[in-house]
């Protein structure tokens, strides 16, 4: 933690620079979400292109928690909780995540999305 | 009293009370917008209709994520003032990140009401595939003539003339009007059919007498009835609520003597056949039923018998311009409305179609269906009632022209067109077809694909979406009537809408909860901290400290925020 006058003046030059880092990746998200040169996996909006967003946006998140919060020289308490409220949190998006990979199936596995549709009644299929 | 590690680390975990409260507090706020990330991703997958992708302007959310980052910079450097002594360059700082706080809150509003004030309608095709197609827009003002027909006006001196209303309303010639009383009638209803009467002269008035037995004759030979409200009364809210009170409690009355009645025949029917418990299935329905029928010759004297509903008629004949939510689309036909607190309006519908300036056209849904039944998408599009409006079949033409080359262009590169290319024309789209055939009409919208030299509208020129104030983009948005038939389910763009609107405004909305929460703090910081600082400057540093902590997690949330919605 900076105390002496020398220590913050070097952190609030660290600041400025993660600051700035911050915009830059903001600008290349957008780049990258608007450039067709820099669309990833298929033409439009596709799996490949979340991952990366996400993957620039947990790297902010990551810069913002480690500076800026300060979580580079904390105590291990304070690791204890946020990493708690963390697990949760990615708990319960891979449990719908996981829900979504693994359905219980009604309708025919060779329809659309597996599920049966009463307008079709095709997919009335009981595996 | 004082309390101990305010500004001190414990000895045990070598953190002070302030610090361990603030990342016990941050810990749950995750698991919040956690649950709520969460939600978002279980409505994305399980979407049963085209998740929207880039639906909102990127510009605002941009513009609000560098305002976000910079406010981060500045609480931290208005820490450090602090910690170095420095309380002007704190003041200077921490105005620029409260600041920067408003302005967020500034362009959340902007974007709000761009969302309120646009609208989107599902326009219902016949055909083999169940869904539908949508246009969106901004709905256009009308008058009412004197024939009884719409005619759309024009901002006049920066304003509407003042008997306009929105092109989205029931026009109903109004001849009979029946209220319920056995719900209440809803008031507001009642007072703004009386100020529209008031305001074409049409008298609304009872067509025969209400009147009730008095309690006090019941059973008596000649009983002579009270006259409650008289035929040609006048049709008030006051005079309902009579009515009402009076139907209430000659309910109550009559359910009571009809009660002892029936206690009494069940008394009876046990007693005749011996039987010790109650059950239609064992006593003979035939005896029940003859001395059912005697019980109500004899209960009609002893009844008070207030009607459930009165009429009333309307001369002249008053034409109602409703809004459509107040009745169900099923309480809408050819010669009466029926409105959601069961008054019924007896006359003749008139022509009450939806004008709307349109700035999108979407077909992704109907592509979904047709593709899920197995059927061509586009010829199920191309009977669409949408694609036969004139107006909208131009648009469509131009984009399946544009199609065409898009589709040669991205071959080149082993690609193909998305769904969001194939079924929605965007208002930049409609904008950058009508500025190129307005200045060329044999313009190749194919080859200007193809060799990617189509301008589309840049971001400022539509900061919150399609500008239906700019007279230069707005004259491309064709006004189209939708027959009120036509019209499957409307909205503006809020949760009503779709889920996606639904989780949109919920989680920033939270969010914006949160940057006006730490304003709050860290206002009070600013303008009250004066005092504090002069006499424990440290213990105002580890405030400020633990406040900016709070605002780097409404930073953090934001920085997930704006790709998930505004990019993906």
């Amino acid at each position: 933690m900076a105390d002496s006058v020398a220590e913050i003046q070097k952190a609030k030059r660290l600041y400025f620079f993660i600051g700035m880092l911050l915009f830059f990746f903001t600008v290349v998200t957008v780049l990258v979400a608007t450039v067709e040169a820099l669309d990833f996996g298929e033409h439009g909006f596709d799996g490949v292109d979340a991952v990366i967003g996400l993957l620039i946006a947990a790297f902010k998140a990551s810069l913002v928690m480690i500076i800026f919060m300060h979580l580079n020289h904390e105590k291990p308490l304070i690791y204890f909780f946020y990493g708690l409220a963390l697990l949760m949190a990615f708990f319960c998006m891979w449990l719908i995540g996981w829900s979504k990979s693994d359905p219980i199936q009604f309708g025919s596995p060779t329809k659309v999305d597996g599920f049966y549709n009463p307008a079709n009644p095709a997919t009335d299929v009981h595996d | 009293m004082e309390i101990p590690f305010v500004v001190n680390a414990r000895k045990d975990t070598g953190l002070n009370n302030s610090k361990v409260g603030i990342w016990l507090f941050l810990a749950s706020e995750v698991t919040l917008f956690g649950g709520l990330f969460s939600g978002y991703l279980f409505l994305r997958l399980y979407a049963d209709y085209p998740w929207p992708e880039r639906a909102l302007p990127i510009l605002p959310g941009l513009i609000n994520t560098f305002i976000l980052i910079g406010s981060s910079v500045t609480v931290v450097f208005a820490w450090a003032a602090l910690k170095m002594r420095e309380w002007r360059k704190f003041q200077f700082y921490m105005s620029i990140t409260i600041a920067c706080a408003l302005g967020f809150m500034v362009l959340k509003a902007i974007e709000y009401n761009a969302k309120f004030s646009h609208h989107a309608v599902r326009i219902s095709d016949s055909g083999p595939v169940e869904g539908y197609g949508i246009l969106e827009g901004h709905k256009k003002k009308v008058v009412l003539e004197e024939n009884d027909h719409l005619h759309v006006v024009h901002k006049e001196n920066g304003k509407y003339p003042e008997e306009s209303f929105d092109a989205n309303r029931i026009v109903f010639k109004a001849s009979e009007m029946t209220f319920t009383l056995t719900r209440p009638v809803h008031d507001a209803f009642v007072i703004e059919i009386l100020k529209q009467a008031a305001r074409r002269d049409s008298k609304i008035t009872l067509i025969e007498d209400y009147a009730v037995k008095d309690e006090d004759q019941i059973g008596k030979d000649g009983a002579e009835k009270i006259k409650i409200l008289k035929a040609g009364d006048e049709l008030t809210t006051d005079a309902l609520d009579k009515a009402e009170d009076v139907f209430l409690t000659s309910r109550a009355h009559d359910s009571a003597i009809r009660t002892n009645f029936e206690k009494a025949s069940w008394a009876w029917i046990r007693d005749e056949k011996g039987i010790d418990q109650p059950g239609y299935d064992i006593i003979d329905l035939e005896v029940w039923k003859e001395r059912r029928k005697e019980d109500n010759d004899k209960l009609t004297p002893l009844m008070i018998g207030a009607g459930s509903g009165i009429t009333f008629k309307v001369e002249p004949a008053l034409t109602l311009i409703l809004e459509p939510s107040w009745m169900t689309s099923n309480g809408r036909n050819a010669d009466q409305l029926k409105l959601r607190d069961d008054t019924v309006i007896k006359g003749k519908m008139l022509e009450s179609p939806m004008i709307l300036g349109v700035d999108a056209i979407d077909f992704s849904f109907t592509a979904m269906r047709a593709k899920e039944q197995g059927l061509d998408p586009d010829a199920v599009i191309e009977k669409s009632w949408i694609v036969q409006e004139p107006k909208l079949k131009a648009i469509w033409e131009n984009h399946q022209e544009w199609l065409k080359g898009e589709t040669i262009r991205l071959a080149k590169k082993d690609r193909k067109p998305s769904d969001f290319d194939r079924y929605r024309v965007t208002w930049q789209k409609i904008v950058a077809y009508a500025q190129v055939k307005e200045a060329d009409p044999d313009a190749d919208l194919a080859k200007m694909a193809e060799e990617k030299t189509l301008a589309l509208p840049g971001w400022f020129d539509g900061f919150a979406g399609a500008d239906h104030y700019n007279p230069e983009m707005a004259k491309h948005f064709p006004e189209v009537t939708i027959p009120r038939e036509k019209v499957d389910f409307e909205s503006t763009f809020t949760p009503k809408w779709s889920t996606y609107y639904a989780i949109y405004f919920t989680i920033t909305g939270l969010h914006g909860l949160h940057v006006i929460g730490g304003m709050i703090v860290l206002g009070y910081y600013l303008f009250f901290g004066r005092k504090m600082y002069d006499s424990n400057p440290e213990w105002l540093a580890n405030r400020v400290e633990v406040g900016g902590l709070f605002w780097h997690f409404v930073d953090l949330v934001w920085i997930f925020l704006f790709p998930i919605l505004y990019l993906m």
